[in-house]
This record gives structure tokens, C-alpha cells and sequence, in this order.
């Protein structure tokens, strides 16, 4: 899947220049040519829909609030990327350090219903190994291996030098490999 | 299996990794943006709701309080820092009468009367030189010293031996200048860890927060405030804390002067004094460690 497949529909600068302006039209054209990547970015790492509306809708408050002092220095679809990333990261932090606290509370609920579960299938398994990476390296592995990003936009976007997107990328996959060793133990090896 | 097929393995399997759904709610987030705009910026993740944070990570009451503090604490500083540096005048009139006086012939400052009297010590009685020297008080003796050159009839000349002080002597009155040495260093440094932290908040809040820059501009008010006390104190003798301090209310002026509807310009012109200044890395230069903690 390509990333950036309909950025070529959009004159950038022109777009910026009208929404700069204040032209209403423009910012709703701008939304309909970006929400699409940007929501489904955000769903494939918050795992969630409630979140990933949520991060989507910040992503572009605060692109119309700081679109004036974009300098064009990387494509607008890379910046509103690189907004999205980081409206993201912080909100799944944010989500992550409330649920820790409220986890005690429906813990202490669950004890003594202690049902042994089936053992998870593989595509549960991939999933928990994938949420259990470190944030850097689970962004750059979402963004390559499951959204199709290249290297070149993943840098961009999250503001990297390439050969450390393809060094997380190769992190990434080497903890998968050992985390998914039950599955296939040559994999391992 | 091998590499290649492991990674062609991940990409398939990954595919199902959260999943989004085939449609996007686009009218109902564009509605959603719509309405945060006009409400506000903040936003609450997970909520799914258009409201704004009730309590800020730092509210206003607590930037306040902290300010408040601050200031108390560094005007209670100064206070005391002046309070010691100034001479300790009921100390020395209710000991006249009863020690006696040492006459210096280099005193500078009169205190005499029109008369040619002297305080409450125009007695014209002469000291005890090894009194004298024991005491140690050149304050009565500058006193003395203008009644010996007014009554000259009345007044003794005191020997060398009576301008020697002994080094207990010396101690007790080097003693209050190392308390108030340090009462200014401690202010200062209070003072300075206070006004980095001010000035990481300014370097790392949102441009866009304006209820922050207000907050920040309060702060900044106070301490600009502090700052000209201590400029106006012994710490401005320091030829090293001087120039800090003065680039130090360049600073702050700037910060307070930032208008609620300033331009991404008027930040930039002091971050620029900042670098230019190297301020933030001279104010944590002379901050000693730990002394943000309070020690």
C-alpha cells in the first residue's frame, strides 16, 4: 500500500497559501485529502476507534493552528504526518499511564475467576509481541511493514535519519522473530 | 524458515495488526474538529467528548503559589542579607556608656552635633587602649575620633597599640559579613534556580498557549522584580553575577513585555537573546548542584 498515493492531486502550496487565508473550502479540502492515512495510522497504533478519532481530530487542530508556519521544508503530507505521530505517542502515553492506574482496581475485581485461556492463536500472539515493542521500534515496524511507508517518509516523518528507521525496522523484527519463536523455533535460530 | 521469509511472514500476519475499519467517520471527526476549534484547543484523548481539560498539569493556582513563594523567599533574603550589612546602631549606643571608646584619628564619618558632642558618648572620657583592642569596635572609635579633633582639650590620642585588634577581635567582625555573604548567596542562588526554571517553561511551552504565556509573564514579573533587588545588593559587586543579572532582566523584561497576541517573531527575538547570551548555560553554571532542590 502506498502512503502517499494521492498526494499528487494536491497542489501543496497552493492549499496551504488558501488555507493560510482563511478560506474555509481549503481547509476542508486539505482534511479530505490527508484523513484518510492519518486515521488509519492512528487506529494502527492506538488499536482503537475511540483513539484514533480522537488523535486524528487533534492532528489536524493543531495542523490549522501551526499551518502558518509551515516553511515547506518537507511535504505538507510528511508534516501532517509527523503531527500525527506525535499527537499519537503522547496520547497513547497519556491513555497508557490511566489505564495503569485504574488496572489495580479491575484486578483486584478479577481475582478468583482465574479462567485458563486457550492458547492464544497466532495473530493474537503477533499482535500482543507487536504492542509490547518500544515505541520506536513498534512506529517504524507499523509504518513499513504494515502500512507500506518507506523508509525515505518514515524519516520525515518522524524526523530520523534513514539508516535508524531501517535499524528500528530490523530491531523490530528480530524481537518478533524471538518473541514468536514458539510458533516456529527455526526462526529463531 | 528463512529471513526473507520470516519478514514476507510478518508483513501478511501484520496486516491484521489493529485493523482499521474500511470506513473512515469523516463527516462525524470533521464536525467533531469543527466544534474543538470554536470550543477550544485542548483536547482529551480517549474521552471522545468536546471539552477542555478542567485542571491543567500545572494550573494557574499553582504557578502562582509557586511564584509567591518564591518571592517571599527571595525578599526575605534580601531583607535579611541588608539588615546585616547595616550597622547594628542600638548595639552601639546602649554599649557606649558602659565600654570604653576607642579614638581612630582615620574616621571618616562624624556623627557629632553641632555642638561638637557626640552621640551619647560626649563624655570625652578616653579609652583603655587594651579595652579598646579587646572590643574591636571601630564605630565608637570613628565617633571618638571626630570628638578628638572637635575637643581637642578633653580628647586622648590613642596609642598604635589601641588600633591593633587582637584576632578574636577580627573574627567577630568578619563573622556577620560571612553571614550576610552567605544569606546573599543563598538568595541568589534561590533566585537563579528559579529563574531557569522560568526560563525552561518559556523554552518549552506551546506557542500557541497564550493562558500559559500570561502565567509565564506573572512569574517573570516577580522575578524581574527580584532581580533589580539584587542587582541593587552586594551580589551586583561580583564582577561574574553582575553581567548574569543584568542579562538576566533583558531576559525577563522581554518575557513580561510579551503581549497575549505576539508574533512567532517576538519569541524568536528572545530565544535569540538567550543563545545569544548563552544565558540558560550560564545560569546553570552558576548554580551550584542540587541547589534546584531546595538545598
Amino acid at each position: 500500500m502506498a502512503a502517499y498515493e494521492s498526494q499528487s492531486s494536491v497542489n501543496d502550496i497552493q492549499l496551504i497559501t488558501r488555507v493560510v487565508a482563511g478560506d474555509a473550502a481549503a481547509e476542508r479540502e486539505l482534511y479530505d485529502t490527508y484523513v484518510d492515512r492519518i486515521y488509519r495510522l492512528a487506529f494502527r497504533l492506538a488499536g482503537d476507534d475511540e483513539l484514533a478519532r480522537d488523535f486524528t481530530q487533534a492532528t489536524f487542530i493543531r495542523a490549522f493552528e501551526k499551518i502558518g508556519s509551515f516553511r515547506g521544508e518537507s511535504s505538507l503530507s510528511t508534516w501532517l504526518h509527523s503531527i500525527g505521530v506525535s499527537v499519537a505517542l503522547n496520547g497513547l502515553r497519556k491513555s497508557k499511564r490511566q489505564r495503569n492506574r485504574e488496572a489495580p482496581m479491575e484486578e483486584g475485581l478479577t481475582v478468583g475467576s482465574t479462567n485458563v485461556e486457550a492458547e492464544p492463536d497466532l495473530k493474537e500472539r503477533l499482535a500482543r509481541a507487536i504492542d509490547s515493542l518500544a515505541d520506536k521500534y513498534r512506529m517504524v515496524f507499523v509504518m513499513h511493514d504494515v502500512e507500506g511507508y518507506t523508509h525515505e517518509e518514515i524519516s520525515g516523518t518522524l524526523n530520523i535519519p534513514i539508516g535508524t528507521s531501517k535499524s528500528h525496522l530490523f530491531q523490530a523484527r528480530s524481537k518478533l522473530r524471538v518473541m514468536l519463536a514458539d510458533f516456529a523455533p527455526e526462526w529463531v535460530s | 524458515m528463512t529471513e526473507d521469509k520470516f519478514e514476507e511472514f510478518l508483513k501478511t500476519k501484520a496486516q491484521s495488526y489493529n485493523t482499521p475499519p474500511g470506513r473512515v467517520p469523516r463527516e462525524e471527526m470533521w464536525s467533531a474538529i469543527q466544534a474543538k476549534r470554536s470550543a477550544g484547543p485542548r483536547v482529551i484523548y480517549g474521552g471522545g467528548s468536546v471539552s477542555s481539560i478542567p485542571a491543567r498539569r500545572f494550573g494557574t493556582r499553582v504557578w502562582l503559589g509557586a511564584a509567591a513563594a518564591a518571592m517571599l523567599l527571595v525578599a526575605t533574603g534580601v531583607g535579611i542579607g541588608r539588615w546585616t550589612a547595616s550597622p547594628n546602631v542600638s548595639q552601639v549606643a546602649t554599649s557606649i556608656p558602659t565600654q570604653p571608646v576607642v579614638v581612630q584619628p582615620d574616621a571618616t564619618e562624624p556623627n557629632s552635633t553641632a555642638d561638637g558632642s557626640v552621640g551619647t558618648s560626649g563624655n570625652g572620657v578616653s579609652p583603655a587602649p587594651a579595652a579598646a583592642s579587646q572590643r574591636g569596635n571601630g564605630m565608637s572609635g570613628a565617633s571618638a575620633g571626630q570628638r578628638g579633633s572637635t575637643n581637642a582639650a578633653t580628647a586622648t590620642t590613642p596609642s598604635p597599640s589601641a588600633l591593633t585588634r587582637s584576632p578574636s577581635a577580627v573574627a567577630t567582625t568578619i563573622q556577620p559579613a560571612t553571614g550576610q555573604s552567605s544569606a546573599y548567596q543563598l538568595t541568589t542562588m534561590q533566585h537563579l534556580s528559579e529563574a531557569e526554571a522560568l526560563l525552561t517553561s518559556f523554552r518549552t511551552r506551546s506557542t500557541a498557549d497564550q493562558q500559559m504565556d500570561a502565567q509565564l509573564g506573572t512569574w517573570a514579573r516577580q522575578l524581574l522584580s527580584n532581580t533589580r533587588l539584587l542587582l541593587d545588593s552586594p551580589v551586583a559587586n561580583d564582577p561574574q553575577r553582575r553581567p548574569l543579572l543584568e542579562d538576566l532582566e533583558l531576559v525577563l523584561v522581554q518575557i513580561v513585555q510579551l503581549s497575549p497576541g505576539s508574533t512567532p517573531q517576538d519569541r524568536e527575538l528572545i530565544e535569540k537573546t538567550l543563545q545569544q547570551d548563552h544565558v540558560m548555560m550560564r545560569l546553570r553554571t552558576a548554580i551550584p548542584a542540587g541547589a534546584q532542590h531546595g538545598s
